[in-house]
């Protein structure tokens, strides 16, 4: 569960930041597509599809990471890890201030 | 979606933020305080809880308050969101974008928090449980805020 929660915070920053979405969803055609369509269907929502990125990185992360590594992970990782992600997510928001 | 089922959806998310406010706080102050110190004051019987029995009431709330929200985020994006860039609301925007964002790091901590919080509890994650239900604490005030800020903007700012 841990490496779960660090890989997958991790991997959302990286999906927003690269844009790597697994899905987009185009709600004015309610449509919902793997690959970018044309401007017909209206503008794109990648929020989702960054979710089902980090989910799908930390699943993987969770499956792959041996067990004689999870007993070295300290637990405080996950709260400290996703304070320099909220660090991350203020800077690249800092656009709109 | 129609209006009243969006209406519907946001009234709900919103209650369920308010069940989530309270818990992740009641929560918060108690994992700060420790155990019950016998004393009567309000202040001491708030604290003077068990804050492990909140660990599957939050977790379930967080679940559905950000499905819901997750749910409700096209309508904002198409009605909400127009009048945000027309107004040149740029700041109601980006808090916005990092509710988003928070939303989505306590959403995918979870399942840390679980572990941190699992009984009997681990006295060498005392350090741990309380850096997770603070950080979350400060996800569910933000995105609480944020999203009443948002949806009173018409008759705060105009």
């Amino acid at each position: 569960m841990l490496v779960f929660s660090l890989a997958a915070a991790i991997g959302y920053t990286l999906a927003y930041y690269f844009n790597w979405s697994l899905l987009i969803y185009y709600p004015v055609v309610n449509e919902l597509h793997l690959v970018r369509q044309g401007r017909a269907d209206g503008f794109p929502i990648f929020y989702y599809g960054w979710v089902a990125t980090a989910v799908v990185i930390g699943a993987v992360a969770a499956c792959v990471t041996p067990r004689s590594w999870l007993k070295r992970l300290p637990l405080d990782l996950s709260w400290i890890v996703t304070i320099v992600m909220i660090v991350a997510a203020l800077t690249y928001e800092k656009r709109w201030f | 979606m129609g209006d009243s089922l969006t209406t519907g959806l946001l009234i709900l998310h919103s209650l369920m933020a308010v069940a989530l406010l309270g818990a992740i706080t009641h929560q918060a102050i108690a994992v700060k305080s420790g155990p019950d110190t016998g004393k009567k004051s309000f202040g001491a019987r708030y604290r003077a809880v068990d804050p492990s029995a909140y660990r599957g009431a939050i977790v379930l709330l967080f679940v559905a308050s950000s499905v819901i929200g997750a749910s409700l985020y096209p309508t904002y994006r198409m009605i909400v969101r127009p009048v945000l860039e027309l107004d040149n609301l740029r700041v109601a925007n980006g808090t916005f974008e990092l509710k988003e964002h928070f939303a989505a790091l306590g959403l995918l901590m979870l399942p840390a928090y679980w572990a941190a919080w699992s009984r009997p509890l681990a006295p060498e994650h005392t350090a741990a449980r309380m850096g997770l239900t603070w950080v979350l604490a400060a996800i569910v005030w933000w995105n609480f805020l944020v999203g009443d800020v948002l949806n009173n903007i018409k008759g705060l700012f105009h």
